[in-house]
Order: C-alpha cells, then structure tokens, then sequence
C-alpha cells in the first residue's frame, strides 16, 4: 500500500488472480455444501454471491478467509493458501456473537479494524487515528464515537461494522450481507464506500441480497443454489432464467426484480426493499 | 474513626488480611472481567470446585495447599479441554460430572484426615485471617503475572470477547488465546481460594466484575470498577466481620453480591423506561 | 456522572451500616494482666488458681468442640494481645492452630500443659478395632484433663511459670488446689469402685478417655470414630470391628460424647442391644467448676456400668 492507501500491485502481478478456485469444494465436516466451484477474482475487481441461505455463500466466504477448511480441489488467495495473509484480509461475517454484555464504543469497535496490521505489540498512531475517524465518517456515525455499541440501533451496529471493514485499508474485502439492516441511507453510503475501495485498488467478494444495486456494480456475479447454477457479468447471468433456478420463484414486471424466497431458502432474510 | 481504622492498624494479622484481600482482588476483577465476557461461568466455577483433590492431598501429605490446586487445576483444564473438544452437544453436562467428581474425589481424600471437618471447613471457606506471607508473596508473583497477561494480550483478548471469528481472521489464534484465558482463570483461583475458599471463589469472580459491566462503557473501565469494587468488599467485609464476629470469607463475598444488586437496581432505576433505539438516532 | 451517584450511595450505605450497629466494646484497663486459656476445663482451674490477680478470658465458648473451633478476629485479636496464653497443646485445639503458631512467632508468651505431663500414647487396639496402622496408635493423648492427678502436675507447674511471667505469686492457692484435686482423686476411686473390674470396659464416641482408664483401671474396648479428634469421619470397617467388639466383650454401655453422630450410636446401640448413654467429655456443667465436671462424669459412668 502506499502513503495514500492505494494499494500497489506488484510489477509482474498485474491481473494476477486475488482468488483462485478450482474443482473446489466447500462444506462442513465431511458434508460437501457445494462441489466443484470453478472462479477467479481479479484484483482490483469484485464478485457478488447472491442465492438464498443455506445455498452455501457463507461457507464459501468463511472457506476462502481460512475459518473453514476446504474439503477437496484447490484454493489460494494470493498465491497463497486461505489464512495466510491476515493484514491483506478484511472480513465481515453475517452473526455477531458478542452478546452485548461487553462494553465497548463505536470508536472502540472501529480501532479492531487497524489490529491485524500491527500485531499484540505494535503502537498505533495518530495516522491510524485519522483511518479510524474516516471510516466513521464514510458511514456517517462519527457523532456515536463513544456511544455504547449496546445503546446503538441495529442499522447504527451495521454500519459500526461496515465502518470496521474500512479502517483496516485491506486488499480484499470478504463481506457477507454487509446491507442486512441498513436502512436506505446506510446503504447509500455503503455503495460509496464500495466504490471508494474499488477505486483504491481493492478486491470485493461479497455475498448480497441485493440484486438491483450492488450485485449490479459488481464485474462478476456467481448464482449459488447448493451448485454453481451460473457465473459471468451481471447482466449475463441475472436473467429470470436462472433466477428461478436460484431461488425457485421470480416475479417480474416493469424492469423491477421482486424475488420470493421458497422452500428452496431456509426462511432468509425479508426479500430486499425495491423501491424506485 | 476507631471503628474503621484501629481494626487494621493495631492487629497485624488484620492488615495481613487486607492486602491478601487486595491482591486477589486485582487477579480476580481481571480474570472476572474475561469470564463475563466470555461466557466462561460455568468452568470457572467447575474449576473452583475442582481443586479440591489437589488441595486435599497436599493437607494431607504436609506440601502447600497452592500446589496441590495447580496440580488439581492442571487436570481440571485437560479434562475441560478434552471434553469440549471431542463433543459440543454435551459438554455442559460432561465438564458438571467432572468437576462433581472432582469434588467428591476430594472429600474422600479429606475424610481420611484426622481434623476433617475442620479441614474442610478451611478449604471451602477460606481462612483470611490466617494468611501467611509466604502465600502473600504469591500472591503477589501471580498478581503481577495476570495483570501482565492481560496487558500483553489485550487486542486478541478484546477482539475474542468481541467476536471470535473476527478475531481468527485477524491473525489471533482463538485455541491459543481462549487457552490463556482459561489458564489466567485457573491461576487466579489457584491463589485466590486461601482467603475465601473454593465454594465462594467464584463469587469474587463473578459479582465486582458484572457490577462492573453495568457500569462501563469500556473494558479498561470495567475492570477498573471490579478491582474497586472487590477491594472495598474486602476491607467492609474484614471490618463487619471483625466487629460482629462473623465468618471473615463469607461475609466479604455477602458484601460483593450486596453491592452488585446496589448497582443492578441503581442502573435500572435510572432508566426507569426502556431507552427505544430510535431516539439515539433522532435527536 | 451516574457511575460517582453510584458509588457514593454504596459507600453511604456501608458506612452508615457499620456505624448504627457497631457498640464498640470498650477494654477496662485497669491495668491487671491479662492470661487466656484455650478451653474451659482448664480455664475454669486456672481461675480456682489466679483469682482476682488476673483477668482469665477463655478462647473456646464452654460447649463448644475445643477441636474444631475456629477464632474470630477479635478472638485472635485477645490472644495476639495476651499477657499469657496457657493452651493444652498435643494438638487439642485444632482449630486454632494456626493462630497460635502466629502468636507464638509473635512473641507472645505460652504456657503449654501438655509439657509438664507424662503423657499417655495410645496403645494398639485401644479404639481401633480394625487395628489399621494408620488410625492413631502411638500418638499422643491430649485429653489429659480427664485425670485429676494429672491436672496436679499442670497446677504446680504454673506456680513458677505464673511467677516468672506475669509476677503473680500464687503459691498459697496452689497448694490448696491440689490438696482439693488429692481428694477429688479419692473420691472418683470410690464411685468407680462400685463396678466390678470385669464391667470397667469402656466404648466412646472417640478416643478421649484415655488417660481415665488409665487412672481407674478401664479397659478401652473400642470407639466410634477412631481418632483422637472428633473431627475425624467414622468408616463403615471400623463399625463393624466395633460392633464385633462390643459384642465380644460384653460390654455394658456405648458413651456418646461432643462430636459423636447420635445417629450412628443410636444405629450400633439398636443393633447389638446395648445402652447409648451421653457423656459430657468437653464441656463443664452449669456452675463451672471441674470439680462438678468429674464427680458427674464419674457418676454418669459408674451408673452405666455397675
């Protein structure tokens, strides 16, 4: 990274692949979620998992930032097997497990993000600070600096957590649901951010419900149904088509994608708001 | 005056008591900290009540008491890792039947001795007004070993509070972590039981430190609040004792459960209505 | 804010606790030496002895099992502040251990009874009808109140170390006393008399009649809780010895004492058709004198057996 965050590619590596799958399979203990995954992501480019829960998007991002072992084929992340590169890797699971008794800031939870670079030992320093105060300002909560986490609103924790994400300045960011209860505002500063990263040099994989905005900025888009059911740019693959293979029923009309999640989903979250 | 101070000053095993008091406090406010926050309750008690056969054979053979607890809690912290590795269904009931049997195991081995109940009575309840300076510069070395640990090790051990998955991602190893977590809690019980014993150790672990948490916004300022909290139990506890002649173990940890549910309802009081999200945001 | 609103009423409402309920005892000093004895049966001898010279406290509440009592704070605080402290020693006062060690350390001055003694060892089955090696033979005997000749050579003993303490000349009380202790010696011989020798067999709730039996020719057939303690715990072998050798014997009563589990004795005494009978071992009667504590339990005995 250089002096302004940009991430420098080094000479030699340009386009090499960030993420590299091949003939990959995911899943727990000895059940195979998915088999035979076939992907690679770009540096400086970004891939959205859409499919319904249980179709296995989080074990894939859970696999590739190393919380999962793989269970056959082959995964690196930058050249390397997953878990290798902590401070290259920023990730944001689904569940949050902290149960609210801890007492921490915002602030507090935001400063996690800057961890992974320095280590039990090393100080942090008034540049680091700066990062920090930035990536509570790209989500707007810089006023809920001390607030208690457990005195803030869902949306305020989701962007608290978004917020996290950001300070680290990683190379590739693993998001799963980063929107899930956003409200619109939050999501629109989502999406900046997540142009901000791109434009930095960044790398995005992230698992979504929403079809229309992000998965539409994305350069990939892999449709997950327990399978690979289609992957390719967006426009290719979100076809009613394959939709209905994903998540069973697609309702159209009027260039509005309404998507109702059937048996296929382990009851998801509510289908994504489509306004306009 | 006379009341609060003469108790101290004029009767050296008194003061002797106190700083015991003090020291523990500070082990157990750190090690209590980690224990509410990482849900780890239900094996601290279990260690609590697992020491005993160490300590029992250590009383019984003529070897320190704290010994015998490291070796007890050795074999306790194997047996909770084994358990929670192999099954995560039943490892609840596992860890209660082994710790169970660790206790009964130590009563056998108590029993054996000619001052039994005496015995028992001593390491269950403590015996703070018979410490020794031996014990309290050991007290002192694993004081300052915790305090270290926890200074050391505060990133991953606040990122493991916050979110352990966040935390493996990170770069901080969880077993390695959680497994120095487990081995401060161990450490503190180890030289904590002398003043309280094995039965209400746990109480000092628990009650400075979740008042504690009501209270704080940060971690440092709940562990904080728990070394406050636990001191003032132990010289309030000492004192009352002293004057109504009271158990001096039990009545310190009477007074740090008194003074959680002071800070419960004092806090609930306070919002006297359910603060609704919505107005953090607006205004 | 809230956190000091908090603190503030918690220390309010401890220290206005402590304050209301505390009546601080105020010490008369009037300026006599202060001797404290560990337990009462020796204390209740040793005030016969120092009268008004002294104040006598005694540590362990008349009643109250001397082996395992444990000593408040304030009691700790009287023995740390003694003039003297006159204990029984052999490891009587379990409890209290150590404490006494502190205040021994401490420099605070001692008197041990158990030094001016012969002391008794416990012999091979005595009380230990299994005969396990590791149940208490060869120790030593604390119990040694239980004789009054004994308790003879404990008073005169104190004459010099009252004197080289605390300057107390108490000489002339002294030889009063053991003129008295002479005749209580007699007079427990006669009421022992009245059981035939074959009938002197004696089964206890511990092993705490030693140096009794020895005085007036009893044997000790067994105990309930093999132990020079009564802390010790009673094991399923030992009660069934013991019950073979109740029977064996023939003997005539079971004496519970301090300690002893009445359900236990109850238990053994249905079972092989004997009388239970209580024995207050430990603990003086009502007016305080030992004198009264010996007769009666030379009584309760003779009574039992005879």
């Amino acid at each position: 990274m250089d002096s302004q965050g940009k991430i420098v590619i080094p000479p030699g590596s340009a386009g090499a692949p960030c993420i590299q799958a091949k003939a990959l399979d995911i899943g727990y203990s000895n059940d195979v979620v998915v088999a035979d995954i076939n992907f690679e992501l770009k540096q400086g480019k970004a891939i959205a998992l859409i499919g319904t829960n249980g179709c296995g998007k989080s074990t894939l991002l859970k696999t590739i930032v190393g919380l999962l072992p793989s269970l056959g084929g082959q995964l690196s992340v930058f050249g390397m097997p997953p878990g290798s590169y902590h401070r290259r890797i920023a990730y944001l699971g689904q569940f949050h497990h902290s149960g609210f008794v801890l007492p921490i800031r915002a602030i507090d939870v935001v400063r996690m993000g800057r961890f992974p670079l320095y280590g039990l030992w090393k100080r942090m320093g008034q540049r680091d600070d700066e990062i920090v105060f930035s990536a509570m300002r790209t989500m707007g909560i810089e006023k809920l600096a001390d607030s208690p986490l457990r005195s803030l609103s869902g949306g305020q924790q989701q962007r608290t957590y978004v917020a996290q994400v950001l300070a680290h300045r990683a190379d590739l960011l693993v998001l799963d649901e980063p929107t899930s209860g956003l409200d619109a505002g939050g999501r629109e500063l989502y999406l900046q951010a997540v142009n901000n990263e791109l434009r930095r040099g960044a790398s995005i994989i992230v698992a979504t419900h929403d079809i229309q905005e992000e998965a539409a900025l994305c350069h990939q888009v892999m449709l997950l149904a327990r399978k690979v059911v289609a992957i390719g740019a967006p426009q290719d693959v979100l076809t009613p088509d394959a939709l209905l293979k994903t998540f069973g029923i697609v309702v159209t009309g009027d260039k509005r994608l309404q998507v109702i999640e059937t048996q296929h989903g382990h009851g998801g979250p509510e289908p994504p708001d489509t306004k306009i | 005056m006379d009341l609060f101070i003469t108790p101290f000053s004029s009767n050296g095993f008194m003061l002797q008591a106190f700083i015991a008091g003090i020291l523990v406090s500070i082990a157990c406010a750190i090690a209590g900290t980690f224990v509410i926050l990482r849900g780890l309750a239900f094996i601290g008690d279990a260690l609590a009540h697992g020491v005993l056969p160490g300590i029992a054979v250590a009383i019984l053979v003529g070897f320190p008491g704290i010994i015998g607890a490291a070796i007890g809690a050795s074999f306790m912290i194997g047996g909770i890792t084994l358990i929670t590795q192999r099954s995560r269904l039943s490892s609840d009931t596992a860890i209660g039947l082994l710790f169970i049997g660790m206790l009964s195991l130590g009563v056998v081995i108590v029993s054996r001795s000619n001052s039994f109940s005496g015995d028992l009575t001593r390491i269950l309840f403590g015996e703070i007004l018979g410490i020794s300076i031996q014990s309290i510069l050991i007290q002192f070395v694993a004081t300052f070993v915790i305090v270290a640990i926890a200074i050391i090790c505060r990133r991953p051990f606040l990122m493991l509070s916050f979110d352990p998955e966040q935390a493996e991602v990170a770069g901080f190893s969880v077993r390695l972590y959680h497994n120095i977590m487990l081995f401060m809690i161990a450490i503190t019980v180890i030289v904590s039981f002398q003043t309280v014993g094995t039965l209400l150790v746990f109480g000092l672990l628990i009650a400075p430190a979740g008042a504690g948490a009501l209270l704080s916004r940060r971690i440092e300022a709940m562990m904080a609040w728990a070394i406050f909290f636990g001191v003032l139990s132990m010289y309030s506890g000492l004192l009352i004792s002293y004057h109504f002649n009271l158990a001096a173990g039990a009545t310190i940890i009477l007074v740090t459960v008194v003074i959680f549910f002071i800070t419960f309802i004092i806090q609930n009081i306070r919002h006297h209505r359910p603060v609704h999200p919505r107005e953090l945001t607006h205004g | 804010m809230k956190s000091k609103f908090v603190l503030l009423s918690i220390l309010a409402m401890l220290l206005l606790f402590t304050t209301l309920a505390c009546q601080s005892e105020v010490t008369s000093n009037t300026g006599k030496k202060s001797i404290v004895v560990t337990y009462s049966i020796l204390g209740s001898l040793v005030k016969d002895l120092v009268g008004n010279q002294a104040t006598v406290t005694v540590s362990v509440p008349n009643g109250l099992d001397p082996h395992e009592w444990e000593p408040s704070a304030k009691d700790i605080e009287t023995i740390n502040k003694a003039d003297l402290v006159i204990e029984n020693g052999l490891g009587l006062e379990g409890g209290m251990e150590k404490t006494l060690e502190a205040a021994k350390s401490k420099g605070v001055k001692f008197f041990t009874a158990s030094d001016y003694i012969s002391v008794r060892y416990v012999g091979t089955g005595e009380g230990i009808p299994s005969g396990d090696p590791d149940q208490a033979v060869g120790a030593a005997d604390p119990h040694l109140w239980m004789d009054p000749v004994t308790m003879k050579s404990v008073v005169s003993a104190l004459v010099p170390a009252l004197m080289k303490d605390l300057n107390l000349d108490v000489a002339a009380q002294a030889t009063d006393l053991e003129n008295q202790l002479d005749s209580l010696n007699t007079e427990v011989a006669n009421i022992m008399a009245q059981i035939p020798q074959a009938d002197r067999k004696l089964v206890t709730g511990h092993e705490s009649m030693g140096y009794f039996a020895q005085r007036y020719g009893f044997k000790l057939i067994g105990v309930i809780i093999p132990s020079l303690s009564s802390q010790a715990e009673v094991s399923a072998a030992d009660l069934a010895a013991l019950k073979q050798a109740i029977e064996d014997n023939h003997v005539k009563a079971i004496f519970t004492e301090l300690g002893t589990s009445p359900a236990v004795a109850k238990a053994i005494g249905d079972e092989t058709g004997v009388k239970v009978v209580e024995l207050t071992t430990h603990a003086l009667s009502s007016d305080g004198s030992y004198f009264t504590f010996m007769r009666d339990l030379a009584n309760v005995i003779a009574n039992a057996l005879k």
